[in-house]
């Protein structure tokens, strides 16, 4: 049995991988990987890693008109987990789990709000994300994924849509004591910390510079646009783990943003 | 298409990270590949005090702290590493020598590798958790270093090379480059005298080599130990197993047991339903006889003799096979003494042992030749051998040196096998090697249990250390402490800090505006009282009834807000759920927490003001409750009664103030409550109990001090309010945490446990027990009334107890709700919430209730406090079920030794006028065997078994001495009739009537009580003789 992160944390301030608390792990991506879509990215966090292809904007289908209706266009998100992306090879019947369907769920409200689709009325963009192998962090990765793929698609967005994890490195069932305060807040979780410890998933955007902030280019003026919790953790906690994993994001940013950057030459 | 390959070259941190793959297997037999990252790095410290380098790079947590470092800059020195060392143990080190590590004499900065404690993990999951132990105190100087994400340390595995050369390459690994570390960085002045060495502990042969080539410095775990100072002891320490197995691979001799099924075969057969798995269960008074509760039967499997038991130790979790029904027999009618039978074995000679001895053979035989009765008690039951062990208890046990064991040549320091006799009669001997036999003989020792291998009768272990001289008081207290497994050491500072910094002098607060008066109830103007035990600190509870004005009472019982201080989680409480419950002693009570909560803090002490939690009834003048209702509240308590004064005080006519009225007022609601459970079939238990009520009375006889325990009515008035506050607790818990509430059952006993008892009823006084439940059960022990022979209903109560399974702590959601049952109380629901100082499960109940209620604590923010995971919640049960236990077992030993003490010091004092002779009481037959009985002294609560040579015999000179009756035991025969449960005892060649003694079941008989020297297992503990002089 492998070492626990809750138990031998506290003695060396390292992480099972090595990692120190505020260390996210070994983040690649590329774009235009698919050049059959209208947009394509791969994306690599630590041994999470996802492909994804934008195809649209696209007519929509018929029928759909009435319910996309009101002049904005559709986000349909379709996830599949590969059989092969987990520790034990799973044969799926065709259909999503909930994992996926759920993560699905998440990427299509959040870019339903933060692409702008009133420039696409009546029409669908379709975005495909591929997991090749999960080891943790899964939504935060899907995340980058897409805002990859949709920048290489050239959708219009605000900003990028960043995403990171966060957690405690301990149980943090009971309320924090300031005075001796002995959990770390952790970045950026692997399978099995996620497994192990509470954990949450935040993706930031930066804010639409709009009318006379246009010229303020103020780096902090970010808003929070995913926020999602599966786990337990005492409410005392959640401040810190916020504030961690958006400052994740923002490191998250910056590599994208040099991604899309280094594609282009 | 772009290739999606990870271009590793582009990125400057990529060259850091690595991977680390593994393949496991799943308990389902599922084989799984994992692959995980490691990100090599070079900030993580080297933590010697020493280094001038890592304290600049060392990291900083969330807070911006730097963990102090560790190895000290002047670590001790060895004769054979003057200028000091740090030690790197590999993981068969620590296997073997944990107990060394742990010694505080020796073993201090010692660098603990990543790759070593991941391996021990998997290697055993106790020593593990020993070792974080010794990393997070500070007084040891254990140093985590992980060396695996070390750049310089890190090590790949190669193609070819086993998982375990690879470890050892990794621990050498290490030591060279600390070593050329400290070299290099080392603060300046110091560089030239002071490197400590740094000295890799190891026990494999090869890396022994590999580490003398790589010119590391490496040692054996018994040669490094040589080197040290008070060695002998040390080296004792040393586990056996390996050492041994190493040695036996060439010379392996007869095995003596079969071996053990492979897991896999267990698993099939468990799955089958061919095997069966159970808890080892050794009977105490024949070690060859065990049985093994299994799921599929209602009666236990039996298992007789060292062959079918198979190296089992009891308390082992085992799987069992069930024998051909050819083989089935009945339990013995036997007392069987492992000392008595194996009195000659030598513990160095391996070669002439059969696993079964020819006396042993024997004993066996007889019993089966008794099989083939009629009724229960003699059809042969079905018999089970031993295939598989799931998992070992083993723990640390406590005894004495065989002194017939230690050879004659005990004189110098020579290396010899000694056999230890341990306190517990169900445990073998255990083979110890040991160098100091001449020290430890005569002395209490504790040993632990290393291996019992097939080529080995006994198990084998090794020496951890001595209590002290036999019989001394410090020793045998300590011996019980350690037996139970009770936590006796002082509270460590971390628990001391979370105690309230005003100490004696807190208060509760004088404003009602201060947070402390959130959500309590000022119930100080109430007329509260307490009553408990004369002496009594630690006060739980404290009663109150007052007339309301339309006629009903209102009726409360106040119990110590322990909650209020012991906050979930902090080192406190976790110290407190390891403890699980109080101990108490004759002479010594180990707190479950700190004395300052205890016996101040909490103690709802008389005159001065408490929080308390109060649960308030409104009962009718006829005891019919009318509502109940729960509150967190401050109390002031006015006066402190015992049991005695209570009871003198409501007796007395002329008392007639409020707090007197109100008492008497419980007193009566308490009958009306009593009858009321009584018609509900609760039952009216017994047990042997005696209290000690020590004066400090040197003078006069000791024995006085030993009391049975009187039941005044205010006893049962205490006892009445707290079962219902009990009961109304339990199942307003249950409503707000339908899976996570804490509860306490008492499962209803099966009929076939009183099949025996019921039998011997109905043979010997013509009497049916109708066990059909609870109530049929008290009212037929109602019945169990014998004219002449005013003890016989309490012996039946006794021995009706002892038919029953014992009560226990569960969660919620383990039983279904009719399962929730108190059989002996006949409540549907029940759990403990009155003396929280004195059971941590009484903790967790009042944080349930607290949250039940709403109570938002202090800082006004509701918060569910304590556990609310199902899992930990049965993980606590499971533990405080067995300190429960354990508790009451070490209370009941505690009296059981002073009962033997009181009369050996009044043995002493007669001797000085003339002889010994002991004392003449009242006993009563409980138990008959083929060689003897148990007889019951309710004057001291104790039982002892009778064997041959105790019986007095008319017409026999009057010898007394325990060598001088021994020597009869030979002559004598015996008549046993298991039919009628009588046995007949007469000297060899002499039916005559008049010179035999005949006893039965269930008789009374005049016996002579004292305390004799024992000789074999119990050596020290000083048996308390019976005799049986009339019968």
């Amino acid at each position: 049995m492998p070492l626990d992160t809750s138990t031998t944390y506290p003695l060396t301030r390292l992480r099972l991988d090595g990692r120190r608390w505020n260390e996210l792990r070994l983040l690649q991506a590329q774009i235009s990987t698919n050049p059959a879509s209208s947009g394509s990215s791969y994306l690599s966090m630590g041994n999470t890693s996802i492909m994804c292809s934008v195809h649209g904007p696209a007519e929509g289908r018929r029928g759909d008109g009435g319910s996309a209706g009101s002049g904005h266009a559709v986000v349909e998100v379709d996830v599949n987990v590969a059989g092969f992306a987990g520790v034990d090879r799973k044969r799926r019947a065709g259909g999503s789990d909930r994992q996926s369907s759920r993560i699905a769920t998440t990427l299509r409200s959040a870019f339903q709000s933060h692409l702008h689709t009133y420039l696409y009325p009546h029409s669908t963009i379709s975005i495909h994300v591929s997991v090749l192998s999960a080891d943790g962090s899964l939504l935060a990765a899907a995340l980058n994924a897409c805002t990859l793929a949709l920048v290489d698609a050239g959708i219009p967005m605000p900003g990028l849509l960043c995403g990171c994890t966060s957690g405690m490195s301990g149980s943090a069932s009971t309320p924090r004591d300031p005075r001796h305060d002995e959990l770390d807040p952790l970045l950026d979780l692997s399978l099995p910390e996620e497994q192990e410890l509470p954990s949450l998933t935040v993706a930031t955007t930066t804010a639409v510079p709009v009318g006379e902030n246009n010229m303020d280019e103020d780096e902090e003026a970010m808003k929070v646009c995913v926020l999602t919790m599966e786990s337990k953790v005492h409410a005392t906690y959640l401040e810190t783990m916020l504030a961690v994993g958006i400052d994740g994001c923002s490191q998250i940013r910056e590599l994208l943003e040099g991604v899309i950057k280094g594609s282009r030459g | 298409m772009k290739s999606l390959r990870r271009d590793l070259s582009a990125n400057p941190q990529a060259a850091n990270v690595t991977s680390k793959v593994f393949v496991r297997s799943t308990k389902s037999g599922k084989v799984q590949k994992i692959v995980r990252e490691l990100y090599l790095r070079e900030d993580i410290p080297c933590s010697s005090k020493l280094c001038s380098q890592c304290p600049t790079i060392a990291p900083a947590d969330a807070n911006g702290n730097i963990a102090p470092f560790i190895l000290s800059d002047r670590p001790a020195g060895t004769t054979a590493f003057p200028r000091g060392h740090y030690l790197v143990p590999d993981t068969n080190a620590l296997l073997n020598g944990m107990d060394l590590f742990e010694h505080t004499g020796a073993f201090y900065d010692v660098i603990v590798l990543q790759t070593v404690l991941e391996e021990l993990r998997n290697r055993s999951l106790p020593l593990y958790n020993r070792l974080l132990a010794l990393v997070k105190s500070d007084e040891k100087r254990f140093y985590l270093f992980f060396n695996e994400f070390r750049r310089e340390t890190h090590v790949r595995r190669g193609p070819d090379e086993t998982i375990n050369d690879r470890n050892d390459r990794a621990v050498r690994m290490v030591a060279s480059w600390y070593g050329s570390h400290l070299q290099q960085s080392a603060k300046k002045g110091k560089k030239e005298k002071a490197i400590p060495a740094i000295v890799v502990v190891t026990d494999d042969k090869e890396n022994l080599r590999k580490c003398k080539e790589e010119n590391v410095t490496a040692l054996s775990l018994s040669d490094y130990v040589s080197g040290l100072e008070g060695s002998e002891m040390l080296l004792d320490m040393i586990s056996e197993s390996k050492d041994a197995r190493d040695s036996k691979e060439t010379t392996r001799g007869e095995l003596f047991y079969p071996e053990y099924f492979s897991m896999s075969k267990l698993t099939t057969g468990l799955r089958a339903g061919t095997l069966h798995q159970g808890v080892f269960n050794v009977s105490p008074y024949n070690y060859l006889e065990a049985s093994v509760k299994t799921a599929a039967f209602d009666k236990p499997l039996l298992i007789l003799g060292r062959d079918n038991s198979n190296r089992a130790i009891a308390g082992d979790s085992v799987v069992v096979e069930v024998l051909p029904q050819d083989q089935w027999k009945s339990p013995s009618t036997k007392i069987v003494d492992e000392e008595a039978v194996t009195r000659n074995d030598n513990p160095d000679t391996e070669e002439t042992e059969a696993v079964v001895t020819d006396r042993e053979r024997k004993a066996l035989q007889e019993e089966v030749k008794k099989a083939h009765g009629k009724h229960a008690e003699g059809r042969p039951q079905p018999t089970a051998k031993v295939v598989g062990v799931i998992k070992r208890s083993w723990r640390q046990y406590v005894g004495h040196v065989d002194t017939n064991s230690t050879g004659s040549q005990a004189s110098g320091r020579r290396q010899q096998n000694v056999f230890l006799l341990p306190m517990d009669k169900r445990i073998p001997k255990i083979r110890v090697r040991t160098r100091q036999a001449s020290d430890i003989l005569g002395q209490r020792i504790l040993v632990t249990i290393d291996s019992w291998d097939r080529d080995s009768r006994y198990p084998t272990g090794h020496f951890i250390r001595a209590l002290g001289e036999l019989e001394t008081k410090g020793a045998e207290t300590e011996a019980l402490l350690l037996e139970y497994d009770v936590q006796y050491k002082p509270f460590p500072k971390s628990v001391l800090d979370c105690l309230p910094s005003e100490g004696h002098d807190w208060k509760v607060p004088v404003s009602k505006e201060d947070k402390g008066w959130n959500g309590r109830k000022d119930l100080r103007d109430l007329l509260i009282c307490s009553i408990d035990p004369p002496g009594c600190q630690d006060i739980d509870d404290a009663l109150h009834a007052r007339v309301l004005p339309n006629g009903n009472y209102e009726v409360g019982v106040h119990i110590a807000d322990v909650s209020h201080f012991v906050k979930p989680n902090n080192p406190m409480d976790l110290e407190a759920s390891v403890r699980g419950t109080t101990v108490y002693l004759v002479d010594k009570r180990i707190d479950m927490l700190p004395h300052l909560l205890g016996t101040d803090l909490c103690s709802l002490k008389p005159y001065v003001e408490r929080y308390a939690f109060s649960v308030l009834w409104e009962m009718t003048p006829d005891a019919e409750i009318v509502s109940s209702n729960f509150t967190k509240s401050v109390i002031r308590s006015r006066e402190a009664f015992s049991y005695e004064q209570a009871q003198l005080r409501i007796d007395d006519k002329s008392q007639q103030d409020e707090l007197t009225e109100s008492m008497r007022a419980l007193l009566k609601f308490s009958k009306v409550l009593r009858q009321k459970r009584m018609d509900a079939g609760a039952l009216n238990l017994a047990s042997p109990e005696v209290r000690i009520e020590s004066e400090g009375d040197e003078v006069g006889d000791p024995l006085t001090d030993v009391k049975t325990k009187a039941m005044l009515d205010t006893n049962s008035l205490v006892e009445e309010f707290m079962l219902l506050a009990n009961i109304t607790v339990g199942s307003k818990i249950y409503e707000s945490f339908s899976q996570t509430a804490l509860l306490r059952r008492h499962a209803t006993p099966p009929p076939q446990n009183f099949e025996d008892l019921q039998n011997q009823l109905l043979k010997k006084r013509n009497m049916e027990l109708d066990v059909s439940s609870s109530r049929a059960l008290a009212e037929s022990l109602d019945r169990c009334v014998d004219p002449n022979n005013p003890f016989f209903n309490t012996l039946v109560r006794i021995l009706a107890t002892r038919c029953m399974t014992s009560a226990e702590y569960f969660c919620a959601g383990a039983f279904t709700e009719s399962e929730f049952r108190h059989y002996g109380l006949a409540s549907p629901i029940y759990t403990h919430f009155t003396s929280p100082i004195r059971r941590y499960a009484d903790l967790m109940v009042h944080r349930q209730l607290a949250s039940a209620i709403g109570y938002e604590g202090e800082d006004g923010h509701a918060v569910i406090e304590g556990v609310t995971t199902r899992n930990k919640l049965e993980d606590i049960c499971r533990n405080i079920n067995v300190r429960h236990r354990n508790a009451q077992h070490a209370g009941r030993a505690s009296i059981e030794y002073y009962v033997g003490q009181a009369l050996k010091a009044r043995g002493e004092k007669m001797a000085a006028d003339g002889v010994d002779a002991g004392i003449e009481e009242e006993g009563y037959v409980m138990r008959v065997f083929e060689n003897g009985v148990v007889i019951f002294v309710p004057r001291f609560g104790i039982e002892g078994v009778v064997r041959l040579e105790d019986f007095v015999l008319p017409g026999e000179s009057g010898a007394r001495s325990v060598a001088e009756r021994r020597e009869l035991a030979p002559h004598r025969t015996t008549e046993f009739d298991s039919e009628e449960y009588t046995l007949r005892v007469e000297e060899k060649g002499h039916p005559e009537k008049e010179r035999s003694v005949t006893v039965e079941l269930f008789q009374k008989v005049r016996v002579n009580v004292s305390s004799v020297k024992e000789e074999g297992r119990g050596a020290g503990k000083r048996r308390v003789r019976i005799l049986v002089t009339e019968a």
